[in-house]
């Protein structure tokens, strides 16, 4: 595997949609190819910082009460 | 007729359906949220959105097969509510080419002063879905799908009906213009200084 088609999987890499053959492959080449390794260990950091701020908020507490009201006439 | 009522009545059919739904759907309100109120823009939107869902939801529950995945279907209702009833009034569907985004990495430009990216860590969460609400609606809806609600490739292909490749490519592009965007502005901020083009 090339460099071109190691990127071409990174996110598939990441998210870890891959067949275990493709991302074995990928993992060697990461281990031989220092600036891949970066690179995927930048894209990682990035998706770990998006889940990370646009996790944290759920529903305003009164919904769930509307919701309930609504539905159960509580 | 009768006055005798009990003073326990035993569980109804009301209160199974009322128990079930309130274990595999409600539990999922704070996704549906999230999701909702990045499509709709607003918040009051998005709780009319969610409500919406639920009770659509509630009134169908009959037909979801218990124990499988409730949260995406909650999320396909959502979305096909979202796209009947908000989407004309709340925004204009884009007409961007999606096609003609060029989806290169910001690792390039910050490879050299800052490999490990630690200029993301000063972008507090508001830029952050700031960022993601300007995206083009069918990047946005997959990004959300997947970096805030954490559904597969599958779970997402699913819910807006596309192939499996059409969201893996979204995907690609999606994080790639997000990571731009967080990138301009970090170095608007002078969280990193602007790579020399
Ligand atoms: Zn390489």
């Amino acid at each position: 595997m090339n460099c071109r088609e190691c990127t071409e999987h990174l996110y598939e890499f990441l998210d870890k949609e891959l067949t275990p053959e493709v991302e074995r492959e990928i993992r060697t080449h990461l281990e031989d190819c220092p600036p891949c390794g970066e690179h995927f260990d930048f894209e990682r950091l990035f998706l770990d910082f998006l889940q990370a701020r646009c996790r944290a908020r759920g529903a305003p507490p009164d919904l769930k009460r509307r919701i309930l009201r609504e539905l159960f006439d509580e | 007729m009768s006055t005798a009522t009990p003073a326990t009545p035993a569980p109804g059919p009301v209160d199974e359906k009322r128990a079930t739904f309130e274990r595999e759907a409600l539990v999922h309100l704070d996704s549906l949220y999230r999701v909702a109120l990045r499509l709709t823009g607003n918040a009051a939107d998005a709780d009319d959105l969610v409500q919406e869902t639920m009770l659509k939801a509630y009134r169908a529950w009959d037909q979801y097969e218990k124990g499988t995945n409730a949260k995406g279907w909650l999320l396909t209702i959502l979305r096909h509510a979202f796209i009947n009833e908000y989407r004309r009034r709340t925004r204009h569907p884009e007409t961007v080419d999606l096609d003609a985004i060029e989806p290169y990495s910001v690792f390039g430009d910050v490879q050299d002063d800052d490999p490990q990216g630690t200029f993301f860590d000063r972008i507090v969460d508001d830029e952050v879905l700031r960022a993601i609400d300007q995206l083009p609606e069918q990047f946005r809806e997959t990004v959300v799908l997947s970096d805030v609600e954490g559904l597969s490739y599958e779970e997402i292909a699913r819910i807006l009906e596309v192939p499996v490749g059409t969201v893996k490519s979204r995907l690609f592009r999606a994080r790639r213009l997000l990571q731009r965007k967080l990138y301009d502005y970090a170095v608007g901020m002078g969280y990193i200084k602007a790579s020399p083009a």
